[in-house]
Formats: structure tokens, C-alpha cells, sequence
């Protein structure tokens, strides 16, 4: 399972998205639907390259942050969980064939 | 780090658009690739010979520095856009770059394979000019003999990609009767469409086009046509919308957030011409620099002409301010510029709608502001001949701003 720490996620290939005053836009074509994410799960956002695993980025959150490991880690996972959700984010495995 | 999925047009898109007007960043642009066509459409307001189109390797220079000034809704048209050979590298370069790209067309070049490949390349929507659902009328505009079937043949190659299809029906002289046919037309296909009431001087300032536009009066049964919301473009997701009242060329982000703020124009939105000059809207063509010799940044923040229309207010305008119909006007200052002569002013088309549309709204006798002026100087000046508008029109070749 991939929201589990060691999961790797990849950005959906088909997006649009900017990252504007802090914030980020993203829109999936196919639905013609706008996200919008906030400071931190815009820095999430820009982290999640197809290497990095839930916990990399949940590390790189809490030093940038004023938060801790354990809330930082929890916090990543749901929001990749929601990503995923919404196939805003690929398993980086998937993607790959 | 929640985050509420929106459609345009929804509480997101208002912060989005409030935030991009405090900053200036320009998150939609409006990308001509060029100005050739295959079509000869008499309304047409662009000269067709390419007097030095933009290089591809300008193109994707231009496209890099949109998008790290934060540019996101791209607007890929012409000209007929599929003219250009280098299109599906320039997508690619969109794409790369994360842009929501949208391209305007008349579809003739549209293949299966090409509809294919746009899905490949992201291509979230495209919009597709359409006259008239009855051949003869659609080809006497584009001047096109088969042009409405080849059109009408390529929207269901691009909605089988998924990709979403959009009919924009101008009104002119000869297909005013036409757009119950357009309407039924996307209907049929399950696609949303605009019927766009404005017809432009071309960018040049000539004046060729306007013997297409219907006169206002003319217009009152699209007006009063009950099938028709009337309406601009609000707060409501497009798709869902029946139908629709506004503009063809529109940067697509109308939004109360823009308050007190004529439009986007040249405060989250502009436009690029083949040859690499920036304006604020393709429907005000007053150039604010060229990409050839400046980057989009440098004339984006410093034009003085994109200053210049930055600070206009509705509030501040000094005879529409005053207007007691100006609920039912939907002026525009590149037209008020192209027809008046002035960015600031009034102008005749803005106003005659206006009073028609507050008419039809149950209005006693409206007269705009600007009509009501002209009417007091004509009497306080009896004697004099002519109407008052005919002179500004013949003031407004050369003004500059």
C-alpha cells in the first residue's frame, strides 16, 4: 500500500497545475475540476517526484515546519491518500509500464 | 492541508482570480501562433499574411517565461491554429511547463489521429467556431464551400478523446436567424456553446468587419429569446449552462472578483500576437512591448500602457460611473477604445445594448448617461447637425493612448 510510509508517488503525468503566491491550482483535464492546496501541501506537492517515499517528505515537513515527525508523517500520508483519491498522484511503480 | 475539489467558477477560482489581480500575475493568456487561416470568414478582424510569425524556438522561450511568471490557462488560437507545423511541439513544451491548455479552431485540419495526440498532450478543451447548423449559411461566412461539414465531423473525433468541445456562434447579418440552429446543434452533441453579439473594428482600427454587425435592434430577438439565459458568464459551472450570452474571445475568468475592475485585461490575463507583442486583450490592441526584444516579465510589470489600463476603475469612469442603466451594459474598454476612441469613455454600441437590455428589464425610457449627455448638448446647442457619435468614430483612427 502506498500511502504507507515507504510508498512512492509520482504527480499524474496529465495535470495542470501552479503554484501561485504560495498556494497551489491543480486541474485534472478529464474532469475539468480545480484543487487547491494549501502552504504546506503545496510543499508537499513540489516534493513528490517519483523517489521520494511518504516519509521522505514527511521528514523534509518537519524540518521546514514547526511540527513534528509523527504529525508531520501522518499528515503526508492522509494527504497523498487523498491525492490518490482524486488520481492526482500515481503509484510511481504504476506509472512506470 | 485540505483542499475542497472546485469548479471554475467556484469560491477557488474567486480567491485565485482576487489574488492574481493583488499580484499581477498573469494566469491566463490568450496565445495567437498565428494569423493565417483557412477560412475567409467576412467578420474576421486579422489580416491572414504572416508579415514574420514567432520562430518555434521563440514560441517555447515565450511559454517558459509565462509559465514561471505564473501564467496557468493557455489559450492556444489563431489564425487556424493547426497551420502551424510546429503545434504538437509547442503542446509538448505546454505540457512539460504544466499549463491548462484550451485551443480555439475551426477544426477543418482535425483528424482521428490528431484528436488522439491532443489527448496525449493534455488538451483539456477546444473551441470550435460554428456559424450555423445549416451548411449554406456556416459556408458563406467562412467563405468555405464543405467547411461546416468538416467541422461538424471533427467534434465527435475530440469528444471520444475526452476532450471537452465548446461551440462559439458570433452573430452577424448573415446568420443572426441561425443560432436556435446552433443551439439545437450542441444540444444534440451535449457540448456548451456562446453566441458572442460582438463583432470588432480589425486590429488595425478598419473598419470592414462592422458592415457584419447587426444593428442593435436587430439583436432584440436573440435578446428576448426565452431559451437564452442573457447573461454572462457567472458563478455557475460552464458545462452546465444551457446556454450562453458573451464572448467568443473572452479570457473565460468573469468573477465578482474582480469588483470594482472593468476585466481581467492586463491584470491577470493578456494576449500574444504571432509576432510576440504583448497587449492587455486581444480585444484592446494597444501594444505594450515586444517578446522579440524584452522578456514577458519586463513588459508584463513595466508597460506603461498595461499601467495605463490598470488603473482604470468603474467607479471612476466619468460619464458611465454615472449611469443609471450601467447594470444592463457590458462595456468594454478595448471596444470603447477601437469605437470611441477612448479607454475611459462611452460608446454607441455599449449604450444602445444597454438601454435595450433595460427595456426589456421593464426600464421606463432608459437613456444612458453618455445618450443623455449628447441630448443635452444638441439642445443647448440647437441648430447643430449630426449626431454627435459619427463624430467621435471619426476621431478615432491614429488615437493613441
Amino acid at each position: 500500500m502506498n500511502s504507507a510510509p515507504n510508498g512512492v508517488w509520482q504527480k499524474n503525468p496529465a495535470l495542470a497545475w501552479r503554484e501561485i503566491d504560495d498556494e497551489t491550482i491543480i486541474i485534472s483535464p478529464t474532469e475539468s475540476v480545480m484543487h487547491e492546496l494549501n502552504d504546506t501541501g503545496s510543499f508537499v506537492w513540489k516534493r513528490i517526484d517519483g523517489r521520494r517515499t511518504a516519509a521522505d517528505l514527511a521528514a523534509l515537513l518537519a524540518e521546514n515546519y514547526d511540527v513534528t515527525r509523527e504529525v508531520a508523517l501522518a499528515d503526508t500520508t492522509a494527504l497523498l491518500a487523498e491525492l490518490a483519491s482524486r488520481k492526482l498522484v500515481v503509484a510511481a511503480a504504476e506509472d512506470a509500464h | 492541508m485540505n483542499f475542497p475539489p472546485q469548479t471554475p467558477g467556484t469560491p477557488v477560482m474567486d480567491r485565485l482570480i482576487a489574488r492574481t489581480v493583488r499580484r499581477n500575475v498573469p494566469l491566463s493568456v490568450h496565445f495567437d501562433l498565428t494569423y493565417r487561416c483557412n477560412e475567409r470568414c467576412v467578420h474576421c478582424y486579422l489580416d491572414h499574411e504572416d508579415h514574420g510569425e514567432l520562430l518555434t524556438s521563440e514560441c517555447l522561450e515565450i511559454l517558459e517565461q509565462l509559465a514561471s511568471s505564473g501564467a496557468l490557462f493557455l489559450t492556444l488560437s489563431g489564425g487556424e491554429i493547426f497551420l502551424r507545423k510546429d503545434l504538437e511541439e509547442i503542446l509538448s513544451c505546454a505540457r512539460r511547463l504544466h499549463f491548462d491548455v484550451s485551443l480555439k479552431t475551426n477544426a477543418l485540419l482535425v483528424t482521428r489521429a490528431r484528436a488522439e495526440r491532443l489527448e496525449r498532450l493534455a488538451v483539456r478543451r477546444v473551441q470550435i467556431s460554428v456559424y450555423s447548423s445549416d451548411p449554406a449559411v456556416h459556408d458563406a461566412v467562412t467563405k468555405v464551400p464543405g467547411s461546416l461539414v468538416r467541422t461538424l465531423a471533427a467534434i465527435p473525433l475530440l469528444l471520444e478523446q475526452g476532450i471537452s468541445v465548446k461551440l462559439a456562434c458570433p452573430l452577424m447579418k448573415e446568420n443572426l436567424l441561425a443560432y436556435r440552429g446552433v443551439m439545437a446543434l450542441a444540444e444534440e452533441l451535449g457540448v456548451p456553446y456562446v453566441l458572442d453579439m460582438t463583432i470588432t473594428p480589425m486590429m488595425d482600427g478598419s473598419r470592414g468587419p462592422i458592415e457584419h454587425r447587426v444593428s442593435a435592434e436587430a439583436l432584440l430577438p436573440v435578446l428576448q429569446d426565452a431559451a437564452l439565459p442573457g447573461c454572462r458568464p457567472s458563478a455557475q459551472k460552464e458545462e452546465d449552462l444551457p446556454a450562453m450570452l458573451g464572448s467568443a474571445t473572452s479570457s473565460g475568468m468573469e468573477s465578482g472578483a474582480y469588483d470594482d475592475l472593468p476585466c481581467s485585461a492586463g491584470h491577470n490575463s493578456c494576449y500574444i500576437s504571432p509576432y510576440g507583442d504583448v497587449y492587455a486583450c486581444v480585444q484592446l490592441p494597444i501594444p505594450a512591448g515586444n517578446l522579440r526584444h524584452r522578456r514577458f516579465d519586463e513588459i508584463w510589470h513595466g508597460s506603461s500602457t498595461l499601467k495605463k489600463v490598470r488603473a482604470m476603475r468603474e467607479s471612476e469612469l466619468p460619464i458611465c460611473s454615472r449611469c443609471e442603466i450601467r447594470k444592463y451594459c457590458e462595456r468594454c474598454p478595448g471596444l470603447a477604445w477601437m469605437e470611441g476612441g477612448d479607454l475611459l469613455g462611452a460608446y454607441e454600441r455599449a449604450c444602445e445594448l444597454a438601454e435595450h437590455k433595460a427595456r426589456l428589464a421593464g426600464v421606463a425610457r432608459p437613456q444612458s448617461a453618455w445618450h443623455a449627455e449628447c441630448r443635452a448638448h444638441r439642445t443647448k446647442n440647437s441648430g447643430a447637425k449630426g449626431r454627435v457619435y459619427d463624430s467621435m468614430e471619426m476621431t478615432k483612427q491614429g488615437q493613441s493612448v
